[in-house]
């Protein structure tokens, strides 16, 4: 027999009040650590959101948006720039790298369609120091092949050497009507590689190059042409339409040659990431000069630093109403056991008698506490490791924000200690009861 | 060899609902092995010696000596392991550990002896199989009265005291329980050559007990209390 029997033995004499007071304790440090570990990741993933590219142009209404319909794809950019615009501005001396990009169709309704360069693959990283790596297969070469990203792999099961068919536009975004989005049967993309998870949007978007999309679009013009003429000559009967046109790189014309995004990198010393002429060129675009048209410019980092501020606010209170939780679920323990105290007296007062000093008591119920507070973080981080990945899966359904959601080691352990130091604070009122518990009258015969 | 016991000059004062009290003892001693009943005609007081002999309160004037040391020039856990060593303590209501085994009962009092679990097992084991108790590990509230109380005296004699204090031990219990709890105590007190301090107001004790005392407690106000006594 050792101190450790005589707190178990109280702890099972109130299994009820026990496990309760632990389950509050285990929701409570849940709660905080699946909080932090989701703010911590989605600081991660916004973070890297930029990866090597300096500025992000596009001829949204505003940098902000701009980031996020050319990062994270929340909406298709509306107002096209014209390639011949990209073109002159790629040259610029000042540019290390520019690369064009066509946005707003998507695979299966689900998954954007990013058109690209293919200096997308070799220029651009994902994150500033870490290329983009391919689970199998290779980069697109040629028309018409296709690289997915991991989520998008995961979850159809594509994989490379299989064809799929692309959609017109966004049929959740841009409804029905004129120009409503269609499915393009006819073209069919070969998937030639599949990419490793980046932890970001570009794991649920389909990638492919600029005369593949720009293909489809001359199709499309051609077709509304043809039904155009459907319509003045009606002799000139339906099953005529039905014969399909037939569309390829030579039926494109400039007016087709549209893209949505620019990722710029401006040129800038050897293996430094910040540039020297960065200040001056985001200056100069956003005067409207280098680039012909004019265009919206975006430093990515600044512009999430924005969203951050904004989400990093919300999940500040969020954080807080956790604590206070926690600190709840400290008072629940507190509660529990001064409760007991009115049953244990009697016990104190005999062990008193039997050799035990006030400060032993004081640490058998210290101890109680300490252990329903380690309980409850225990069982707290198993409740959290579920919850997390059940986050994780929100998120990534409802934001496309890919989350990491493994808990994070620090935060894991400052938890499981605060809520034992908390645990003990709470054990203190009690524990201090039994320290001052009289044994003469706790002793006296009963009736 | 020092007395098991040794009270010199014992005053103090105390309240007992409106009533204070103050109890008197010039002089007490109880050599080792010696067996003593105490008897109080008013029947007030006797607990509060007890808790004074035991340490749990200080007296006001007066010394007390258990094997030779003023108990209450220990303080703090050298005082509770002093006790828990070398005072035994029997009671009325048996004041088991419930939600205990009786075995478990039995060892908690070697623990906080200071010994380790394998002598608490040895010793606890071989004193209730000697008492008769079959169910050890059973919990000591679904034992019959009298196994609870045999198994209060197997607690207070597990460390082998000098001194045993019993408090009206046969009060809660049959003429027949009394009479086979009685014997059990005095016997092992023998045996153990511990002294047994013995307070009843049970009539039919007298006869087992060959030196009898009579405690004496008035009423403070008579015999002018001293300023600051406990229960002011």
């Amino acid at each position: 027999m050792t101190d450790w029997t005589i707190i178990l033995r109280s702890m099972r004499a109130r299994l009820f009040s026990t496990a309760t007071t632990v389950a509050t304790v285990a929701v409570a440090v849940a709660l905080m650590l699946v909080l932090l570990t989701m703010r911590d990741a989605a600081r991660r993933a916004f973070d890297k959101g930029g990866g090597n590219m300096h500025l992000l142009l596009s001829r949204d209404a505003s940098p902000l948006v701009s980031i996020l319909n050319g990062l994270y794809y929340v909406n298709s950019p509306r107002a096209p720039i014209q390639f011949r615009e990209y073109e002159q501005f790629a040259t610029n001396p000042l540019v290390e790298w520019a690369i064009p990009m066509q946005l707003g169709d998507s695979y299966r309704a689900r998954y954007p369609v990013v058109a690209t360069a293919p200096e997308f693959f070799t220029k651009f990283k994902p994150e500033p120091d870490a290329e983009w790596s391919f689970e199998s297969g290779y980069p697109f070469a040629v028309d018409f092949e296709v690289v997915i990203g991991a989520e998008v792999a995961r979850e159809t099961g594509l994989k490379a050497g299989q064809w799929i068919t692309l959609t017109h536009g966004f049929p959740a975004r841009d409804g029905g009507g004129a120009g409503a989005a269609h499915e393009h049967d006819q073209f069919k993309y070969t998937v030639v590689g599949v990419l490793n998870p980046t932890g970001q949007a570009y794991d649920r978007a389909v990638f492919t190059n600029l005369m593949s999309t720009w293909i489809i679009h001359a199709h499309d013009r051609i077709e509304k042409a043809h039904a155009g003429e459907d319509e003045h000559d009606h002799d000139h009967a339906h099953h005529d339409h039905d014969h399909e046109v037939v569309t390829t790189a030579a039926d494109v014309t400039d007016e087709d040659k549209k893209i949505t995004n620019v990722f710029v990198r401006v040129k800038g010393r050897e293996g430094s990431d910040s540039s020297a002429v960065l200040p001056m060129v985001f200056d100069r675009l956003r005067r409207g000069q280098l680039f012909p048209g004019g265009v919206t410019v975006a430093q990515p980092k600044q512009e999430l630093d924005k969203v951050w501020s904004i989400v990093g606010n919300v999940d500040r209170i969020i954080i807080a109403i956790a604590a206070a939780v926690l600190l709840s679920s400290g008072i629940a323990i507190m509660l529990a056991l001064y409760n007991s105290m009115e049953q244990r007296r009697r016990q104190i007062a005999v062990l008193r008698v039997l050799g035990a000093s006030r400060g032993r008591v004081l640490g058998l119920v210290l101890t109680e506490s300490a252990v329903i507070g380690l309980l409850g973080a225990a069982a707290g981080v198993v409740l959290a490791a579920v919850g997390a990945l059940v986050a994780a899966t929100i998120m990534k359904r409802e934001v496309g924000l890919t989350i990491d959601p493994t808990l994070q080691p620090v935060a894991l352990i400052l938890v499981a200690i605060g809520t034992i130091v908390l645990a003990c604070l709470a054990g203190l009122v009690p524990a201090l009861a039994a320290y001052n518990t009289s044994v003469m009258r706790n002793l006296r015969p009963i009736g | 060899m020092s007395a098991a016991l040794n009270i010199t000059g014992l005053s103090f004062s105390y309240q007992s609902g409106e009533q204070p009290f103050r109890l008197d003892l010039p002089s007490l001693s109880l050599a080792s092995g010696e067996q003593c009943l105490l008897t109080a005609a008013s029947g007030r007081g006797k607990s509060t010696l007890l808790a004074l002999i035991a340490g749990l309160i200080d007296p006001h004037r007066g010394t007390i000596e258990v094997a030779g040391t003023n108990i209450h020039s220990l303080h703090g856990h050298k005082r509770d392991l002093f006790r828990g060593r070398h005072i035994g303590m029997i009671f009325q209501t048996f004041n088991l550990l419930q939600g205990f085994t009786a075995l478990e009962n039995v060892k908690a009092a070697l623990m906080l002896a200071g010994h380790s679990p394998r002598v608490q097992q040895e010793k606890a084991k071989a004193l209730l199989d000697r008492l008769g108790i079959a169910r050890q590990g059973a919990l000591v509230e679904t034992l019959s009265v009298g196994q609870q109380q045999r198994v209060a005296v197997a607690r207070a004699m597990a460390v082998d005291p000098v001194l045993v204090l019993a408090d009206e031990p046969t009060a809660s219990l049959d003429p027949e329980n009394a009479v086979a709890a009685m014997d059990l105590i005095q016997g092992l007190c023998r045996e153990k050559n511990a002294a047994l301090l013995c307070v009843s107001h049970d009539p039919s004790m007298a006869s087992r007990f060959a030196r009898r005392e009579a405690l004496n407690v008035g009423e403070a106000a008579a015999s002018g209390a001293p300023a600051g006594g406990a229960g002011r």
